[in-house]
């Protein structure tokens, strides 16, 4: 064994980042932590209540409401997504000069700031001036985001698949260029179908970076704000009042700063218990084979 | 299994000025393990993907037992490859992947799941890793690997003819002779035609029934590997097989060394090459034996390779007048000392052969 100098002075080396992190994530989550368990009326007068705002949110009918909306709003958006993006991504040619130019394409909806993007569909929607919503109405269907819940849900998705599908398309993409062509090449010769190819050879590469994509949208649509905000402000009535929208409402807008930080942590929590469940899932899946590791 | 004919095979790639591949005519008989031996650039990879289906040639047949499957694709010719590293499915065990090409042709090939068990559990005992089976890929080793490629290339009892891809490439050498041995064996006892790329001649000539050595998109000789050691239909062949290659001399009517009378060389040719074990020294200034060509020189180097009854064996190089020679046999004399290169046997060759031009590479 080699014998290791003992310094403490070595801890001093760690303290920037223990700084940096403490003031970008500790301090501020364990001020709401703080806010969520007291009372406040006023700078001077706040009472500790313990788990009552906790308690109240998980019971409050709004907050249970809006949770169901954001889980159905994230698996509609991951199932068309996730699918949609892994065939754009085999759709387009591995190499030559049109696949640049198709990645380019492909990039500019994430490029595009998202108050933008809720204008954007804002515009195109509307049934009296916008291409789509004057469209549709051509067509002879009645359609109407601003009155009718069902298009003012159909209208988030599009807009949320016309923004994201992208991000997944590029990840599979380029677990997709990952594939060797001898692999192809030996499929093609072992007789396999089109379906087995994508089953046996991509599936198995691709399985890293879908991890990676469906973690993305989960997080991120789970936490969706500023679209719905722009395009439909939660509305019609609260068809589209999402989790976040309704935070924003309690927090900003009523200023109960006790409650809408009892709402956040168990948001943050439930953000975090989804991505784990999900990620040891995957994991699990992953590892489970018999004899696994030994070698000979 | 079948022949496998390549008439006035040919390939240019589309906008390429010079062809990959000039015209080829190749026969591999039923069952023959046939190896193509050639440098990196030589033109190997494309002859195995116009056989694979990969690419289409750009004149020229291809026919398996007299059908013309040129403008076949890879799934239809119903062959089978082995590539330089081991090609497996990932997500499947051993035992599935041995399974795969027969059970993706059931339509095909009419086989039960109880045939293609038996069928797997056949060569998984011809190759010995019936241990293996229920494992994923991820948990062997490289050389198990490349064991159940092979294995999943064989699999198929009608496959018209096995492809290998320099499939030693990404083995260990410690495990090479030993995955080339059950390759070997399997051939052998399957049957199989076999056609095995390479750039190693101590592979090809070990595997194969017959060699062709390929240069500049062509092939220079078809032989036995015997055939292609002993009698090098061209220069090149003679440089490229051995190790060392051939020695080369170039001789010169009347320049003094009186070949062309004495020793029964064809005027027309224009230099003579000799194997360095074809040569003895002798040492000394004069030639011994005024019946055997001779030159005489000066040792620059000795290899010594081993020792044979107490004497060291190794590669003697000697600087003379014809150039520089490298000799095998017992060591003789050491580094400066008159030598005189005596030549068993010799090949003589013309200038209207075929020269690669990376020949002195």
């Amino acid at each position: 064994m080699i014998n290791k100098p003992y310094n403490n002075r070595a801890w001093l080396g760690v303290l920037p980042v223990l700084l940096i992190v403490a003031f970008s994530a500790v301090i501020p989550l364990m001020t709401v932590v703080n806010y969520s368990v007291q009372d406040i009326l006023d700078f001077n007068s706040r009472f500790y209540v313990g788990l009552d705002w906790y308690r109240e949110t998980l019971q409050d009918p709004r907050f249970i409401e809006a949770f169901g909306r954001q889980v159905l709003f994230s698996l509609s958006v991951l199932a068309i997504e996730i699918p949609l993006g892994i065939l754009v991504a085999r759709g387009l040619p591995k190499n030559g000069a049109w696949t640049s130019v198709l990645l380019i394409l492909l990039a500019i909806p994430l490029l595009i700031p998202w108050n933008v993007v809720g204008t954007i569909w804002q515009i195109y929607a509307r049934s009296d001036i916008g291409l789509l919503g004057v469209g549709l109405n051509e067509l002879g269907l009645a359609f109407n985001y601003t009155s009718n819940p069902t298009h003012a849900w159909l209208t988030l998705i599009a807009m949320d698949v016309w923004h994201w599908t992208s991000l997944v398309a590029l990840l599979a993409f380029a677990g997709l260029t990952s594939v060797p062509p001898a692999y192809y090449q030996a499929a093609e010769l072992d007789g396999a179908s089109k379906w087995q190819v994508f089953r046996y050879v991509e599936m198995p590469r691709l399985g890293g970076v879908l991890v990676i994509a469906v973690l993305l949208r989960l997080m991120d649509s789970f936490m969706i704000y500023t679209e719905p905000f722009v395009l439909t402000g939660g509305g019609p009535g609260n068809a589209t009042t999402f989790l976040s929208q309704y935070l924003a409402t309690m927090a900003v807008g009523q200023f109960d700063l006790g409650p809408a930080a009892a709402f956040s942590v168990i948001y943050f929590l439930f953000i975090l218990l989804f991505c784990w469940i999900f990620y040891n899932s995957v994991m699990v899946e992953d590892a489970e084979e018999p004899e696994g590791q030994r070698r000979d | 299994m079948a022949n496998i004919t390549l008439e006035e095979l040919s390939f240019t790639y589309p906008g390429a000025a010079q062809p990959t591949l000039l015209p080829i005519s190749v026969e591999i008989k039923d069952g023959e393990a046939f190896a193509l031996l050639g440098a990196s650039g030589a033109g190997k990879t494309t002859l195995l993907n116009l056989l694979s289906g990969l690419l289409v040639p750009t004149t020229g047949r291809i026919l398996f037992d007299g059908v013309d499957v040129s403008e076949q694709s890879g799934s239809q010719r119903n062959l089978a490859q082995v590539f330089q590293f081991p090609v497996l499915y990932e997500s499947l065990t051993v035992a599935d992947n041995l399974a795969f090409p027969l059970s993706a042709r059931k339509a095909d090939n009419g086989l039960s799941g109880s045939d293609i068990k038996a069928r797997v559990a056949k060569i998984a005992g011809e190759l010995d890793i019936e241990h293996l089976l229920k494992r994923k890929p991820k948990a062997l080793s490289l050389f198990q690997k490349q064991l159940v490629a092979i294995g999943r290339a064989l699999v198929r009892p009608d496959v018209s003819v096995v492809l290998l891809d320099e499939p030693l490439t990404a083995v260990e050498p410690r495990t090479k002779w030993q995955l080339r041995q059950s390759l070997k064996r399997l051939q052998q006892e399957l049957g199989v035609t076999m056609i095995y790329v390479t750039h190693d001649q101590t592979e090809a000539l070990t595997f194969a029934d017959r060699v062709g050595v390929m240069a500049d998109g062509n092939i220079l000789q078809t032989a036995s590997p015997q055939e292609v050691y002993e009698h090098p239909a061209q220069e090149f062949v003679g440089f490229f097989i051995g190790s060392p290659g051939m020695n080369f001399v170039d001789i010169t009517p009347g320049a003094g060394d009186n070949v062309y009378s004495h020793h029964g060389v064809a005027s027309t040719a224009q230099r003579l090459g000799f194997r360095p074990e074809w040569a003895k020294l002798v040492k000394g200034a004069v030639a011994p034996e005024l019946s055997k060509v001779s030159w005489s020189g000066t040792v620059t180097l000795n290899q010594v390779l081993g020792t044979q009854d107490g004497q060291p064996v190794g590669i003697t190089t000697v600087m003379g007048d014809a150039g520089e020679l490298k000799v095998r046999g017992p060591i003789t004399g050491a580094s400066g000392d008159k030598v005189v290169v005596v030549l068993d046997r010799f090949i003589s060759f013309s200038n209207e052969k075929y020269m690669a031009s990376h020949y002195n590479d």
